[in-house]
């Protein structure tokens, strides 16, 4: 088993080691916008970066958003004083979608750009991060998941991407977006580095009612499932790409097994629903006082104050906060928020049925990794669509993983792996016995030894 | 969703939208609704709200007075007279 932060530890580094790293860094990251910060003055242990959704004491901290410009917060998340206290170095803060609002990686100041081809997206919200990972080869990356956040821009990016079960990493110090749905997890080019950087972060946290102790499992599993509904919206040359997988794990060993799931359907209208409704209560803390940008006019009266600050958001935050708003209305709530719990609830029973004696296998993302200038051209529903393959798993707080499997036209593919709840380390087992077989591409290396 | 209950909407939002984005917007809002109400179609049974994927099991804090770590660092993020933040009028 490959791992790069082991292989970090064991080597001499050369005098200079992270001035010329940093420096590199950077200059790419003038073209490709990874970074929202860049830590000049680290000088020892492996560099992780931190989405800018999490607080590092000290260190300007807003989600990429204009709204919280200048926030420094005078304490670190959970996840950052573990890694902290293991000895990695914290090397910067990594540009995302606005709040996590996003699939692509474009409702950013600056756009994220992808490590293989600039004019490509690489996928969001955790677009910095994947990036990050992808051109560097000692790096770890903290990330964060809602619908999809960590396997997209990891499939887009050809990296390694974690999303462990709901509650299993503290939330403390994350810039929330939706509450029962927001996951922190890890980005790596290797699958024994995710499992490092898991156990390094996770376990009960007294500052987080929600976090969990429980036991991670490690079953070896001999069966996946491919929920034929999901395949439906595939893009043909993905679909050709993932049968051959397929074909490739059945040569494995791996039994393939394909259900009818109807309800999955529900996934995405359910999860944007809930995650609408939870952004909308979350950001009305920011209002121009007590973080980040502040309205100046204390003559204005609380409305007119808290609109003025507001104006501070992204079209698609604004977006979000009216329907968020609008779907826990009286008139309206159990039609949209207390029916998208109740599918919850449903789909969780439904998958957890498949996922007793196998795990789902699917592609990522339901196509190839796109030009940036034609998902400007996209619908809000078409761009949600996107996410048609990573709602399920994350709406039920089920862990998964994606990984690089195929490279069409240079680009790479990512596969995605879900499980049952706890069975996190199943995940990694199964990606380390891929790694046996496949080599990951990528097209920097920045601060190689 | 008609122009008035669009404006009643944004209201309780407390967000102001510009001519070009308030007509966008709505027009997004409008063709989202529409694909939220495709959950209708689909039934619950006696299926409960899942507030959460996994049982939390609930453990709160005690409700012990502390002190903070640190009030420098978190009044550095405000507008302050003395130890008070500045805020708009009610």
């Amino acid at each position: 088993m490959k791992s790069y932060i082991k292989e970090f530890e064991s080597m001499d580094k050369p005098s200079g080691y992270y001035t010329e790293l940093v420096g590199n860094l950077e200059s790419l990251n003038t073209e490709l916008n990874a970074f929202n910060v860049i830590n000049k003055e680290l000088k020892d242990g492996l560099p992780f970066s931190v989405k800018d959704n999490l607080c590092v004491k000290g260190v300007e901290s807003r989600a990429s958003s204009k709204i919280l410009k200048g926030y420094i917060p005078p304490f670190d998340a959970t996840v950052v004083s573990r890694f902290k206290e293991k000895g990695f170095g914290f090397l910067g803060k990594t540009n995302m979608d606005e709040f996590g609002f996003g699939t692509f990686g474009t409702n950013s100041e600056k756009m994220a750009r992808n490590p293989f081809d600039p004019a490509y997206t690489a996928g969001g919200s955790s677009s910095g991060a994947a990036i990050a990972t992808s051109i560097m080869k000692y790096h770890a990356a903290i990330a964060e998941s809602t619908g999809g956040s960590i396997s997209a821009p990891a499939a887009f990016c050809g990296v390694v991407g974690f999303t462990p079960t709901y509650g299993v990493i503290s939330r403390h110090g994350l810039i929330d977006y939706s509450n029962s749905l927001d996951k922190i997890g890890f980005m790596s080019r290797s699958s024994a580095d995710t499992r490092i950087m898991f156990d390094a972060a996770r376990g009960r946290d007294p500052k987080d009612s929600t976090s969990l102790d429980a036991e991670i499992k490690n079953t070896k599993y001999t069966k996946l499932t491919v929920i034929n509904q999901l395949m439906d919206g595939v893009d043909k040359d993905v679909s050709d790409r993932f049968e051959k997988l397929l074909g490739k794990l059945e040569q494995q060993g791996f039994a393939i097994n394909r259900v009818d799931l109807p309800e999955i359907s529900a996934a995405i209208p359910a999860y944007y629903i809930i995650s609408m409704a939870e952004a909308s209560t979350n950001l009305a803390r920011y209002t121009g006082f007590k973080y980040g940008a502040k309205v100046e006019d204390f003559s204005l009266s609380y409305n007119d104050f808290f609109k003025q600050a507001r104006t501070n958001f992204g079209t698609e935050a604004k977006r979000r906060v009216i329907l968020g708003t609008f779907v826990r209305s009286a008139s309206v709530r159990s039609k949209y928020y207390n029916k998208a719990l109740k599918l919850r609830a449903m789909l969780i029973d439904r998958m957890k049925r498949v996922l007793a004696d196998s795990m789902l296998i699917s592609p990522t993302m339901p196509v190839k990794t796109p030009r940036l200038d034609l998902i400007e051209k996209l619908t809000p529903v078409q761009v949600y669509s996107m996410d048609v393959l990573t709602a399920s798993p994350n709406l039920c707080g089920f862990p998964h993983i994606s990984f690089p499997y195929d490279y069409a036209d240079g680009m790479p593919l990512g596969v995605q792996i879900v499980a049952d709840h706890f069975q996190d380390h199943s995940l990694m087992s199964f990606t380390d016995k891929w790694e046996e077989s496949f080599e990951y591409k990528f097209k920097h290396n920045l601060g190689e030894l | 969703m008609e122009k008035k209950e669009f404006d009643a909407l944004l209201e309780n939002c407390r967000l102001s939208l510009d001519e070009s984005e308030y007509e966008r917007i709505k027009a997004d809002v409008d063709e989202i609704i529409k694909y939220f109400d495709q959950i209708d179609s689909i039934g619950t049974g006696d299926y409960k709200e899942a507030f959460h994927p996994v049982e939390i099991p609930g453990e709160y804090r005690n409700d012990d007075p502390k002190k903070f770590e640190d009030v420098k660092g978190i009044l550095e993020n405000t507008k302050t007279h003395r130890l008070f933040v500045l805020g708009p009028k009610i």
